[in-house]
């Protein structure tokens, strides 16, 4: 069974404006960005509950809209499931009447009997005379997949759909979901503002900012290869930086940042050759970052690349790993206000370098882990 | 109790039970058209509806008799037609009763559907349900205990209108006499023992009336 989509749409409202076009297919595509940036909008032109200005919206080769053929199926017809961001589950309706809400047109012994699948699939088992305020919100993310899974839809669309629970159950869900949407194999879209989430649940993300979108891509690449600087930021990646191009090669990027003259590799499938001097964008992910060890003789410069050196100037504790502020020993102004470079180090590194009494270090950086982003 | 007295509580509760129905009938779609459609003449539906409740009664009956009167905008044309009028009949009560009694049911039966999740609605279109099958299976059921609310007020508005009924119906003994002007007539012409049996009649009615109301919304909730 295998899944194809395509939207296309532009909706202007007063101040804002929704322009996007965007393919997906088996699995589960993320619309990912900032609130306000048109994600939820989106669901709801697909679903039908909103009618776009114009473009086309085509699922397994049926066109739900097409402003240019005056085709716009109302979304009774749509056969789109759509799991609410609070789940909007009918509050004066049993588990086993909500799940079976969308099924009434079906003769009775058939609806019973699905109902009873899609119960026993979800675990909700034993639930079905419950109504929904007495159960916990996992129980009630599983009714509203439940209900919209119920219909056998063509296409799921998932708004927020962890944002209503609090941060320990939200894991536990996340992975829970998981499963339930490669088990059931329905081609799913999913919004959400979270990207560990983002990352977490999905096979395609589309990154979303202000109306448009600015990459769609798998979520690996995505990961390794932002689009742009603006991606990168929506993406809450850190060490976000900005120096100078002193070459550019099919396979390697020399850049000069703070004095240093850095050695990045340029990205094998989309080699980037701006010409020397002009402005280049990258970042650093502060896991990458190595201090060097005091106590092992010099570094050897083969194997480290990219040295540089600096003083850490702050630090904060997240429980597995330690965040270390590193300010450069070069002249001229820090990179990121008062400190260049962000490194995590994990805590039993942090202790056994004794990085609490020794602040001065020399470190490296792999030129794999300084990554160009493109303007 | 009296004759007369009996028979104007007879009539009270008729008219209070037939303006509820009709108000049901009319005031529940319309305060669903009003909360969830925008439709072209909807801000002078909502005038119309709501004037009667901030109107003097007698002013709201003298436009039913312009418009209902046996000379009337449109009693005029039925006269004409059948030689009858609703001038001075017992429904002339009921149309009085149930205009006076609107406002309050559309108002607040209104706002309880505006306070209906929208997101339940728009689930319900999803799962394949149109817009009237949603009204009746989510949006009204959830919206019922301000719909109660709202047919309890009018039915106690029904009960005790006085004004826009002595305009349009008149207020002929045994015929268009309901509790209200009875309790008039009667302080008028001096009996203030048929006055006090009425006056309690309508206040122990009216008590019974908000202690089953709290009843079923209490059952609702």
């Amino acid at each position: 069974m295998s899944h194809r989509f395509s939207v296309e749409i532009t909706k202007r409202l007063p101040g804002f404006t929704l322009d996007v076009a965007w393919t997906a297919g088996d699995g589960v595509a993320v619309l990912f960005g900032p609130s306000g940036a048109g994600k939820t909008l989106t669901l709801q032109c697909l679903a039908g509950l909103i009618r776009p200005d114009a473009g086309r919206i085509v699922v397994d080769d049926r066109v739900l809209f097409d402003a240019g053929a005056g085709v716009d199926l109302p979304p009774q017809q749509r056969h789109v499931g759509y799991v609410f961001q609070g789940y909007a589950l009918f509050p004066h309706l049993t588990v086993g009447e909500n799940v079976g809400f969308g099924l009434r047109d079906r003769p009775r012994p058939e609806r019973a009997r699905r109902v009873a699948e899609v119960v026993e699939r979800l675990g909700l088992h034993g639930l079905e005379p419950r109504l929904p305020h007495e159960l916990s919100g996992g129980q009630r993310q599983r009714v509203a997949l439940g209900r919209a899974l119920a219909i056998d839809p063509a296409l799921l669309l998932l708004d927020e759909p962890l944002s209503a629970l609090d941060a320990p159950l939200r894991r536990a869900l996340r992975d829970e979901l998981r499963e339930i949407l490669s088990g059931w194999g329905t081609a799913a879209v999913l919004v959400t503002h979270d990207f560990t989430e983002a990352y977490r649940l999905a096979d395609r993300i589309i990154v979303y900012e202000n109306g448009r979108v600015i990459q769609a891509a798998a979520r690996a690449e995505l990961l390794w290869q932002p689009a742009s600087e603006a991606v990168a930021r929506i993406m809450g990646l850190r060490n976000v930086l900005h120096g100078t191009v002193v070459k550019a090669t099919p396979d390697r990027i020399q850049i000069l940042w703070r004095g240093h003259t850095l050695e990045a590799v340029n990205s094998p499938t989309r080699s980037y050759l701006p010409p020397p001097e002009s402005p280049i964008a990258f970042f650093i992910r502060p896991e990458y970052v190595r201090l060097i060890r005091k106590d092992r003789g010099a570094p050897d410069a083969a194997h480290h690349m990219n040295l540089m050196r600096g003083t850490v100037v702050g630090e904060a504790d997240f429980g597995t790993v330690w965040s270390l502020r590193l300010r450069l020993d070069t002249q001229g102004a820090p990179a990121q206000g008062d400190f260049d470079l962000e490194v995590e180090v994990p805590h039993l590194v942090y202790e056994i370098l004794e990085i609490e009494r020794d602040r001065h270090w020399e470190f490296s950086i792999h030129r794999g882990s300084i990554h160009v982003l493109p303007t | 109790m009296s004759a007369d007295a009996l028979s104007a509580l007879g009539l009270s509760i008729r008219v209070a039970v037939v303006a509820t129905l009709l108000n049901a009938l009319l005031g529940i779609p319309l305060a669903y058209l009003l909360a969830r459609r925008a439709f072209r003449w909807r801000a002078l539906v909502d005038l119309l509806v709501t004037l009667p409740l901030v109107l003097p009664p007698t002013v709201t009956g003298y436009y039913l008799i312009v418009l209902l009167g046996r000379r009337g905008w449109l009693g005029a044309p039925v006269y004409a037609l059948s030689g009858w009028s609703v001038a001075f009949t017992w429904w002339a009560a009921v149309i009085a009763a149930t205009v006076m009694a609107l406002p309050l049911l559309v108002r607040t039966a209104r706002a309880a559907i505006e306070s209906v999740d929208r997101e339940l609605e728009k689930a319900a279109f999803t799962l394949g349900r149109s817009e009237w099958r949603t009204a009746l299976e989510v949006t009204l059921p959830l919206a019922r205990n301000g719909i109660i609310a709202g047919l309890v007020l009018a039915f106690a508005r029904a009960l005790g209108e006085f004004g826009a009924t002595l305009m349009l119906a008149g207020n002929i003994p045994g015929k268009t006499t309901t509790v209200p002007l009875a309790i008039y007539t009667a302080v008028q012409t001096g009996e203030m023992g048929e006055a006090v049996v009425l006056v309690l009649a309508l206040t122990v009615l009216s008590c019974l009336v908000l202690v089953l109301a709290g009843r079923l919304g209490a059952r609702a909730a």
